[in-house]
């Protein structure tokens, strides 16, 4: 299976973790990435905030080459993926927006929707039962509080979740891992990634909640699929929280054996060792 | 009787479908209007959801108490015939004369036979999640939808062949057996098995279990143990003396001769059912011994040998011969058979020689082959293999091989081409191997066995890398590089297939062209030479015993077949179909995770030396255990328990469904609604925490009928909960998930739940509400909703939740978090969380909508015109209750008879038509005859019987005076007894009868009409109700049970003696009907009623016809009210039947029901008299003039009206701002009532307004939005197009300052908490509704009550919403109560048809218990007269006493009681029948 791969910034920098478990685990899944040349920012932060033109047609020259490519894409990045989706979805349920894209970036569009978020590809193309038939270390005894934060859920009708209220995605893959994913209502509330810099002492509280009632759940862990919701969670915390948060390409590697796994854990703010090591032991 | 004629020919019959509230009503309106109705219902009993509450709002009644009546009236109607179990497949034809396909599912039980009293529901041992009562309990496979069903008869359930069953080869009914073996009777199950097959011990051993791997119960953990089940069931039959046990029964001798060959499963099964069909059967055997494979292929330790010998002893205890020793193509010859007069032979002769490896060196010594290894050991002989053993294969024969190998001593590797997972072996049979100590070398195959001297050498074994298809597309190894040599290899063992010795079949056709295999057809098995036939491994080629067994059965019947001349295929199933296997009943996800129960085994160290059974199999209470895990699938288990427990003989397994047709002339649809299902919307943790429930649940919870008892606890550990949370609008008024509508019930439902749980409560209960808008428009529903909050203390909190978790400490109560109105986060824990779930469209609406062909909407409702409510799509089809939108009882009831009316004015000509009224001979004058009293004793099966002593209460009763026949009965209701009462009241003139039995409330009408037909007047009769008054109240003191049955039997003797013949008496009725008010309600009614054929005078007060909707200008949808108004206007006014009278006023009414007289007064002086016989007062009401907001001093406030006629007479101007506030004059302590209108009609002027003028501003200022039902999709529409909404609280009012021209209007906004200033150009008021001012002085005219707030008083507030109390006063319209024109089209219909029910009659009949005067005793005090409450009860001025007017009188005794002189008394209980009825209890 060959699939085209778009990064983002993130996963160069805070979240390279993030990167590397990505391709670990698809090595593992015998997928081949293959990283879009030439990748443009897709402009999560300002072009979305201050340039509506410019916010879709970062995502669209991306757009354009993954056409090119011709593969599916998966876009680890919630916020990346957010872009790029909502981007491919105007333009192909928007005929202005879509024709002044391809004037603008001198291409046609075929319309066809290449764009997934990373996870739910692993989930509904690939198949749980692909996924767990390749586990070799199953993460018994390992209780994981699934936080989806916004990005890849919403509006639904763009990211195309199975539920905006209450996804099973995340929790669905960790079950087929051999975890068992707590019972919590707080998986879509909001981790105050828009506010991190501005009024830290907000996110604080509003991460420092989430943190909390994973732990009130039961949970070992947090597992999320945001690089930005990563680094709130693991940033932003109260003082003495010190329960862990996963990507979950990295438990995914774990469950699967990937020998890059010892790289990643000292990429966290929060020490995962105990977890890691417990999951190693058994 | 007609009153309209046509040309036409029509069919005077309906069809109703769906039996709920809304079907009953239409069924009895159309029944009692004269029209034949079928009523059909897909499930087994009629009653819908409102047999599911517990309570009703607003009266809080007991729901089931006010619908019983109904049930036992549709149930007992002459003219209604219900259709349980049925579904719409078709309708074809026109309005008039429609043709209905209708489809029935077998219910299995005969429902004139059965009495229901559940002794077959005691014995099933099937049970399944009551749906009725919200799957918090269950059930049985037979069962009886509720206590109080109509009918009143169990049905059973099924679903398609359980996998199990369709799977097996021998056809056992394995869910049946299983559920034997759970109810602990393992006789029964045996002999289940033993009839489908005979090896149940050794099948139970060693039987590869299709079933099993077809068991659904593997989607949920691992599958039902079967074969275990079955080793258990025979294990426990055969501890019993051999000539005990029940075996089945073998048909009479037949002269056909059978031989079959070969004493193996096949063989000996085939010889087995011939038998059993009389046959006389020979078996020869090659071999010293029999049973085959089962003996020599199977070792010792898997299926000890003495199972074997039992089974075929049993097998010869048929008269079954067994020759050994004899071997085809040997000793004997096919045609050498046939010449010594076997009429037929049976080929089972197996596959008995080893297939060859192909490998370089099998031919040294040492190179075996397992089958003949396993034989060899079968046989006795002494097998050696050495010390090291190879085992080539990976089937149960090489597993087989290598154990016994292995206990031989010997050290033993299996080598196998495939991986484990893809070995054909059982995998408990390799885990046992591995157990014991064999190796596995997996991808492994041999290459070469090295020659030494003859003996096996180095043994060289090669990886295989992976297999692959050849071209001919047979699978072929692709080997690697990896070899391994193995020294000192003693023994290989062969075990890759095994082939069969077909050398006997000489140069007949019967074998392949390789001549391994029989050839025959796969499904007779019949063979190409006539006579032959055969199966087993000789046909298939190795396979399972199971196989052999169900091909020697079936084989067994071909034989049969061919012997009697029939043909071989006709009527016989060989496999089930697909779409007939039963899939699992539920989610997988739905059932607890319960693994399996393990048999236990005997030490893999201690067993490996020896030949000891492995498996030791269940003890019986494992087995029960395990077998408690079915699903059961195909819901009944067919295990035939019932069948043997009913008495009455009412079960029938073979019933099929069927399909028919009736011809109707019109329909009414009344599916009713489907309750949301939450499970949808996974937060809100239904199916996730166990304490929250449903809103039907809860009802169910409260319910005394419920699986409680009526004892509020909560699921999870029956703990009364002191917090309750209840959530509206789950499954409502959400766009998400398709529901955009309001469900209209659930704010009003959750209010009366939270009331009712706050009553119920031992503690002090806390109720919360989460609520998004407070919705209760209907009549009295706010002052219930202030009573809530300001008497019971009911919270309403106005939030959305949006989490919801376990709690914290680990217990079962439920966390909530929810943000108050200023946005603050609040986290709270309930014992239990109730969600008030929406209405959604019935289940099959589609289908059915299909099979009618009437159109649907996007949420599946059938919605109905503005003008034309209750009319589908299609002509002579309509509709009513919650399937046209989701709407209350009350509606319901009005919905219901307004459809009756539709029909009644489609089919009035036919009226009368297919109707039948019952013939009785002439009654037997028994005046001055001693009393002859026949008492009757019923043992109700053994529902009385088993308590009290039947027998002796008879011997009792037959010792009382006058009694001169006594009899018992073990069903009295059941139809031949029915006929003995009668004989009996013939050959022993009985002149008074007793039955005692159960509650008179269903079954005295019964009896007494069986009376009626014996020519005996039906009053002659007393009941005592031995059943719920005895047996079932004392079951545990059955002594004293039969000594009370004999005074209550000696009681309702005494009476009986004194009881008169009492005589109805009649009444002509007036067939003109008098409508007062001419507004929509009035003329619609007026219309309805002529066009049903009867005569109406329509009097109105104004100068003209149109009252309140001349005032209005379009309607929601847009649809124009003025041409609507004017062509009812018009056909009013052109037909014949309607007198109108305007400018005329009611003066003064006389008379009563069916005759009366009314002086009408016309403005100009004239009087006008008017002879009727019912009256529908449909006065409507007013708008409130608003007193605030500076309405009628400032020109730029109108009332919405005024802003609708503005709209269209004028237009809007330049007005760019527009502010609306709602609840001007409604919802206060004045004026307590919601007017039900003026959300609606805010929300449609805005949308005009913003159609006119998208760019105006308009503002609405509300308390709550009450757009119920599909209202509320105007509302987002509202929303959608930039109306701007801002609520307002009662004592933060808007305040309003005139501004110029223009007003300013002050506001707090909610949810900035700031005041806003709005230049209003244009200011409405939703201004409310109220009563007229004459209403008051025309109630009293015609004697019926008001409410407090001054509109008129129903008869009941939910199920007689347009009836008054007393018979033959209709009421409709505003005068009501506040309602929209489409609802006041629908009442005016309503209120038509029931008049109809009245008029349609000629005559009245008074009920016979009713009460009498005696005028010499009356003293004229008049107490009777108040005391009365249907005004039955007339003062006679002239001669100073109070007569009884008798068709008036509903015999309740009320004016009997209050009658200080005794002068009054009720027919049938008179003083001194009272009084000997005492005397007789009292001794």
């Amino acid at each position: 299976m060959k699939l085209s791969y778009y990064p983002g910034c993130s996963l160069e920098a805070t979240a390279k973790e993030f990167d590397s478990s990505v391709r670990a685990v698809s090595k593992a899944l015998d997928i081949e990435l293959v990283e879009i040349p030439d990748w443009t920012c897709c402009g999560a932060t300002s072009a979305h905030a201050t340039n509506h033109r410019l916010s879709v047609g970062l995502p669209a020259l991306t757009i354009k080459q993954i056409q090119k490519m011709g593969l599916d894409c998966v876009v680890p990045c919630s916020a990346c993926f957010n872009r790029l989706k909502t981007t491919e979805y105007h333009m192909i349920h928007n005929a202005d927006i879509r024709q002044e894209m391809e004037k603008t970036l001198a291409f046609q569009f075929d319309q066809q929707p290449r764009v997934y978020d990373m996870l739910a590809y692993l989930v509904e193309k690939y198949g749980l039962k692909a996924i767990s038939q390749k586990v070799q270390k199953p993460l018994k005894n390992l209780k994981v509080a699934c936080y989806y934060g916004c990005l890849s859920v919403r509006p639904a009708e763009i990211t195309g979740i199975d539920s905006t209220e209450n996804p099973m995605q995340l929790d669905n893959l960790m079950k087929a891992l051999g975890a068992t994913p707590v019972s919590w209502s707080y998986k879509v509330d909001c981790c105050g990634a828009g506010h991190s810099v501005a009024k830290s002492a907000m996110v604080t509280n509003l991460s420092g909640k989430i943190l909390a009632k994973a732990r009130e759940a039961g949970a070992d862990a947090v597992v999320n699929s945001c690089p930005l919701c990563q680094t709130n969670l693991e940033m932003r915390r109260p003082q003495g929280e010190d329960i862990p948060v996963f990507f979950f390409t990295e438990l995914m590697g774990l469950a699967l054996g990937s020998p890059e796994a010892r790289d990643w854990w000292n990429k966290h703010l929060v020490d995962p060792s105990k977890i890691v090591n417990s999951i190693q032991a058994e | 009787m007609s009153n309209v004629q046509t040309d036409k020919k029509l069919t005077g019959a309906a069809m109703v479908v769906g039996g709920g509230i809304s079907g009953m009503q239409s069924a009895l309106d159309l029944a009692e209007s004269g029209i034949k109705v079928y009523l059909l219902d897909e499930k087994p009993a009629i009653g819908g959801t409102m047999a599911r509450l517990d309570k009703t709002f607003p009266t809080n009644d007991c729901a089931m108490c006010i619908m019983s009546p109904k049930l036992v009236d549709t149930g007992r109607h002459n003219n209604i015939e219900i259709i349980t179990g049925a579904k719409v497949k078709e309708v074809t034809g026109e309005p008039g004369n429609f043709k209905v396909k209708v489809h029935q599912r077998a219910r299995y039980i005969d429902i004139d036979k059965c009495t229901g009293c559940g002794d077959c529901a005691g014995v099933c041992p099937v049970e399944l999640p009551n749906e009725f009562n919200g799957e918090i309990d269950t059930r049985k496979a037979t069962y009886k939808l509720y206590a109080q069903a109509t009918p009143n008869a169990f049905a059973i359930d099924k679903r398609g062949v359980a996998p199990c069953k369709a799977t097996c080869p021998a056809g056992i009914n394995v869910q049946g057996y299983v559920q034997l073996i759970k109810s602990g009777k393992f006789i029964d199950a045996w002999k289940m098995i033993y009839e489908e097959m005979p090896f149940p011990a050794i099948c139970g051993r060693i039987c590869a279990h299709p079933c099993q791997t077809a068991c659904n119960r593997a989607k949920v953990d691992e599958p039902i143990q079967i074969a275990t089940l079955k080793r258990l069931a025979a294990d426990m039959a055969y501890q019993m003396d051999m000539n005990e046990l029940p075996l089945p029964e073998k048909e009479a001798v037949r002269d056909e001769k059978v031989a079959v060959i070969g004493s193996g499963p096949a063989g000996l099964a085939c010889a087995h059912f011939l038998a059993l069909k009389g046959y006389s059967v020979t078996i020869f055997e090659a071999l010293p011994v029999t049973g085959g494979m089962m003996r020599i292929g199977i070792p010792e330790y898997r299926l000890p040998k003495k199972w074997v010998d039992y089974e075929i002893e049993l097998i010869k205890h048929l008269g079954v011969e067994i020759k050994v020793n004899t071997a085809l193509g040997k000793d004997i010859t096919i045609d050498g058979l046939f010449k010594e007069g076997f009429k037929s032979i049976f080929l089972g002769v197996g596959c008995q020689k080893g297939t060859s490896m192909r490998t370089p060196g099998e031919n040294l010594e040492g190179v075996i082959s397992a089958v003949d290894m396993l034989r060899n050991i079968g046989l006795g002989e002494k097998v050696e293999v050495g010390k090291k053993v190879l085992v080539v294969g990976g089937g149960n024969v090489a597993m087989d091989a290598a154990r016994s190998a292995r206990r031989a001593g010997a050290e033993v590797h299996v080598l196998y081409r495939r991986t484990r997972g893809e070995m054909p072996a059982a995998p408990e049979e390799v885990e046992e191997a591995m157990e014991e100590g064999v190796k596995f070398h997996f991808r492994t195959l041999i290459k070469e066995i090295k020659d030494n001297k003859g003996k096996i050498g180095v043994v060289e074994t090669i990886e295989v890398v992976r297999m692959e298809k050849d071209e001919k597309g047979k699978w072929v190894p692709v080997y690697g590089d990896k070899v391994t040599a193995w020294q000192d290899v003693d023994t290989v063992i062969s075990a890759i297939g095994q082939t069969a010795d077909l050398s006997f079949a000489g140069d007949k056709p019967l074998t392949n062209q390789w001549g391994d295999r029989i050839v025959a057809d796969p499904d007779t098995l019949a063979t190409n030479v006539p006579g032959i036939f055969t199966g087993g491994d000789v046909f298939t080629g190795p396979a399972l015993l199971i196989d052999a067994v169900g091909a020697g059965k079936q084989a067994a019947e071909s034989i049969h077949r061919y012997l009697q001349g029939e043909d071989l295929k006709a009527g016989r199933q060989f496999k089930v179909p697909e779409e007939k296997i039963s899939p699992i009943p539920r989610k997988a996800a739905s059932y607890p995770q319960q693994p399996k129960v393990k048999q236990a085994h005997a030490p893999a160290e201690r067993r490996a030396a020896n030949t000891e059974e492995v498996c030791l199999g269940f003890t019986p209470e494992q087995a029960q255990e395990e077998a408690a895990r079915c699903l059961n699938c195909a819901i009944c288990s067919e295990c035939m328990q019932c069948v043997d427990a009913c008495l009455p003989k009412a079960i029938d397994h073979d019933m099929q469904d069927r399909e028919f047709e009736i011809e109707v002339g019109a329909m009414v649809m009344n599916p009713g609604f489907k309750p949301y299902d939450p499970e949808d919307l996974q937060l809100y943790g239904y199916g996730r925490l166990p304490n929250v429930v449903t809103s039907i649940q809860f009802e169910r919870i409260l319910s005394a009928s419920g699986p409680y008892a009526g004892h509020m606890v909560r699921p999870s550990d029956h703990k009364e909960p002191t917090r309750i949370a209840w959530i509206q609008c789950v499954g409502s008024r959400n766009e998400r998930i398709g529901k955009g509508y309001c469900s209209s019930v659930c704010c009003m439902y959750a209010i009366k739940q939270a009331v009712i749980a706050k009553e119920h409560s031992h503690e002090p209960l806390s109720a919360k509400l989460f609520y998004m808008d407070m919705r209760t428009p209907g009549k009295d529903f706010e002052r219930y909703l202030n009573r809530a909050k300001e008497e019971q203390g009911v919270e309403f909190i106005r939030s959305r939740i949006y989490g919801i978790d376990p709690a914290l400490d680990g217990s079962d109560d439920v966390m909530i978090r929810y943000a108050d109105e200023d946005g603050k986060v609040f986290t709270e824990n309930y014992d239990m969380v109730v969600l008030s779930i929406g209405l959604s469209a019935p289940e099959g609406a589609k289908d059915l909508g299909q099979a009618c062909g009437i159109e649907l909407d996007k949420y599946g409702f059938c919605r109905t015109d503005t003008f034309a409510p209750g009319c589908s799509s299609r002509e002579g089809i309509y509709v009513s209750g919650a399937f046209s939108e989701p709407k209350d009882i009350p509606e319901t009831a009005v919905d219901a008879s307004a459809a009756a009316a539709m029909v009644s004015r489609l089919l009035a000509p036919a009226r009368g038509t297919m109707t039948e009224v019952q013939k009785f001979p002439p009654e037997k004058d028994v005046n001055n005859q001693l009393p002859r009293v026949g008492v009757f004793v019923c043992n109700c099966g053994i529902n009385i019987g088993s308590i009290v002593r039947v027998p002796e209460v008879a011997a009792f009763a037959s010792s009382l005076p006058g009694v001169v026949h006594t009899e018992e009965f073990l069903f009295s209701c059941s139809q031949d007894n029915i006929i003995k009462i009668k004989n009996r009241i013939q050959e022993h003139n009985l002149n008074r009868v007793v039955v005692a039995s159960c509650t008179p409330r269903t079954h005295a009408p019964l009896f007494q009409s069986s009376l009626k037909e014996a020519g005996l007047n039906p009053y002659l009769y007393e009941h005592a109700n031995i059943r719920e008054q005895s047996s079932w109240v004392h079951r545990e003191q059955p002594e004293d049970a039969t000594d009370k049955a004999k005074d209550l039997v000696g009681m309702a003797v005494a009476k009986v003696r004194l009881l008169k013949p009492v005589q109805t008496s009649f009444i002509d009725v007036n067939q003109r009907v008098l409508v007062v008010g001419g507004g929509v309600a009035g003329m619609t009614n007026a219309l309805s009623l002529a066009e049903q054929g009867y005569a109406v005078t329509l009097v109105e007060k104004t100068d003209q016809l149109g009252g309140r909707a001349t005032e209005l200008r379009y309607s929601l949808r847009g649809e124009d009210i003025p041409a609507f108004v004017e062509k009812l206007k018009s056909d009013i006014e052109a037909h014949p039947l309607v007198e109108i009278a305007l400018r005329a006023q009611v003066q003064e009414v006389t008379g009563y029901l069916g005759n009366y007289r009314t002086t009408l007064h016309k403005e100009d002086g004239f009087k006008v008299e008017v002879e009727h016989g019912a009256v529908v007062i449909a006065t409507g009401a007013d708008e409130t003039s608003p007193t605030e907001y500076l309405y009628g001093s400032h020109a730029a406030v109108l009332t919405q009206t005024q802003l609708e006629q503005k709209i269209v007479d004028q237009g809007l101007g330049n007005a760019k701002n527009i502010v609306m506030i709602n609840c001007v004059g409604s919802r206060i302590p004045e004026r307590p009532y919601c007017s039900r209108v003026c959300c609606t009609h805010a929300i449609k002027n805005a949308l005009k307004v913003k159609e006119l003028n998208p760019a105006a501003n308009v503002i609405v200022l509300y308390r709550d939005i009450r757009t119920y039902g599909f209202k509320e999709e105007y509302y987002t529409e509202a929303r959608r197009k930039g109306v701007i909404f801002i609520r307002y609280s009662l004592d933060d009012k808007p305040v309003v300052e005139a501004n110029g021209d223009r007003v300013t209007v002050t506001i707090t906004d909610h949810v900035l908490k700031q005041p806003i200033k709005i230049d209003a150009d244009i200011l409405a008021l939703s201004n409310g509704i109220q009563p007229r001012l004459d209403t008051e002085a025309l109630s009293q005219l015609f004697k019926v009550p008001l409410n407090a707030d001054g509109f008129y008083l129903e008869a009941h507030m939910k199920l007689r919403p347009v009836d008054f109390a007393a018979d033959g006063l209709y009421l409709c319209g505003l005068a009501h109560g506040p309602k929209n024109i489409t609802e006041t089209i629908a009442q005016a219909n309503a209120s038509s048809v029931r008049a109809v029910t009245l008029l349609s009659k000629g005559r009245l009949e008074s009920l016979g218990n009713t009460a009498e005067v005696d005028l010499e005793l009356c003293k004229g005090c008049g107490i009777c007269v108040s005391a009365c409450a249907y005004g039955a009860r007339v003062f006679d001025e002239r001669r100073g006493v109070a007569y009884v007017r008798e068709v008036l009188c509903q015999g309740c005794g009320a004016c009997v009681a209050a009658c200080p002189s005794g002068a009054t008394q009720q027919k049938g209980f008179e003083k001194e029948q009272l009084l000997a009825m005492m005397d007789a209890a009292l001794g």
